[in-house]
C-alpha cells in the first residue's frame, strides 16, 4: 500500500497505517484525503459496530479474547489505532463499575497501618 | 463583527452579569465558522444559542452530544411560537480542525449546526470564557490523540449570557424543557 502523506506519492487511494493488529500484522485503511481527516460519521458506525459485536463476544465469553480474535481484527481494522485504546480502556472502566455495583468498594490494603 | 463591546452600556452591564446568579461566564469569542465567516459572540445577540465545546476526532462523546444537542433543537422547533434556537459548535482541537474540518462534521447533525473554528491562540480564549478545560493527549505514531475535555452543552440568552448548562446525564427531552422554561422566564438583564 502506498503510504500517505509522502511527498511524491499519490495523495487519492493512498493507505494509511492504523497500527498494528492482534497477530502483529500492519492494518491498513485506504483513503483518499492526504490530510489525516476525522472519520466521517459512516466509518464512525462502522467502527461502533465492530466494537460493539467484539464487547458482545467477549461478554459471552467472560472477556476471554482468544474466543473473539475474529472480531478483535474487525474492530482495529476499522477504528483508528487511538479509539481502539480508547474503547479498550473504556470497557476496562465499564467492567470496575459493574464490579463496584455488584460488589461494592473494598479499599486496598495499606502498606502500613497506623 | 465589528467591536468586542458593540455599546459602551453593554460592556457596563459585567457588573450586573456577577450579581445575576452564576460567574461571568462566558465573555467575547472571535473565530471563523465552516464558510471562512468571521464570527464574535455580538454575532448572536438576539438569538437563543445552544453551544457544545468538542473536536472531530472525537471516538464517541462528541458525537452523541452533538447528536443530543441536535434531537433538542428539532424538540424546540416542532412547538409552535418559541424563538428558535442556534446550534453552535466550537472546536477544542484548531491545530486539526481547520474550517474544512469543521464543515466536514457539522453537517452530519443539523442544518443549522455552526461550527467554529480559528487560532490556536482564539479557539484558547473562548474554550477559557466557557471554563472549559481542554488538554490533548500524547500523539501515536500516526500523529493521532484523544483531546481530553470538559463535556457540556451551554445555553446562552438573547443578551449573549450564560443561562444554563446540560451534562451528558441530561437527555434531549430535558434540554428541550429546560430551555422552554428559560424562554419563558426570561428577562433581559443587558440592555
Amino acid at each position: 500500500a502506498v503510504p500517505c502523506g509522502v511527498r511524491g506519492l499519490p495523495s487519492r487511494g493512498c493507505g494509511r497505517r492504523m497500527g498494528r493488529g492482534a497477530l502483529g500484522q500492519p492494518l491498513f485503511v485506504f483513503r483518499s484525503v492526504a490530510k489525516m481527516s476525522a472519520p466521517t460519521m459512516e466509518e464512525r458506525k462502522a467502527c461502533w459496530g465492530a466494537r460493539d459485536e467484539f464487547w458482545q463476544c467477549l461478554d459471552r465469553h467472560a472477556d476471554d479474547a482468544s474466543k473473539c480474535e475474529k472480531l478483535r481484527l474487525s474492530f482495529e481494522s476499522r477504528c483508528p489505532q487511538q479509539w481502539v485504546k480508547y474503547f479498550d480502556k473504556r470497557r476496562d472502566f465499564l467492567k470496575y463499575k459493574r464490579k463496584l455495583e455488584t460488589e461494592g468498594y473494598h479499599p486496598p490494603e495499606a502498606a502500613g497501618k497506623s | 463583527c465589528a467591536l468586542l463591546c458593540p455599546a459602551p452600556s453593554a460592556c457596563g452591564g459585567a457588573e450586573r452579569t456577577r450579581r445575576a446568579g452564576g460567574p461571568g461566564l462566558g465573555g467575547d469569542f472571535q473565530l471563523l465558522d465552516q464558510e471562512g465567516r468571521r464570527r464574535c459572540k455580538a454575532d448572536f445577540r438576539g438569538q437563543w444559542v445552544l453551544l457544545y465545546f468538542g473536536f472531530t476526532h472525537c471516538p464517541d462523546i462528541c458525537p452523541e452530544e452533538l447528536e443530543k444537542l441536535s434531537r433538542a433543537v428539532r424538540l424546540l422547533e416542532r412547538e409552535p411560537g418559541l424563538p428558535p434556537v442556534q446550534p453552535l459548535f466550537i472546536t477544542v482541537d484548531p491545530e486539526r480542525d481547520d474550517v474544512a474540518a469543521v464543515g466536514r462534521y457539522v453537517r452530519d447533525f443539523h442544518p443549522r449546526l455552526l461550527g467554529l473554528t480559528g487560532s490556536p491562540e482564539e479557539v484558547q480564549a473562548a474554550s477559557s470564557a466557557y471554563r472549559v478545560y481542554a488538554s490533548a493527549g500524547p500523539k501515536d505514531e500516526e500523529g493521532d490523540y484523544i483531546v481530553d475535555h470538559t463535556i457540556f452543552i451551554y445555553l446562552l440568552g438573547p443578551d449573549g449570557l450564560f443561562l444554563d448548562y446540560y451534562g451528558r446525564n441530561k437527555t434531549d427531552a430535558q434540554i428541550a424543557h429546560s430551555v422552554r422554561r428559560h424562554m419563558e422566564s426570561y428577562e433581559p438583564v443587558l440592555e
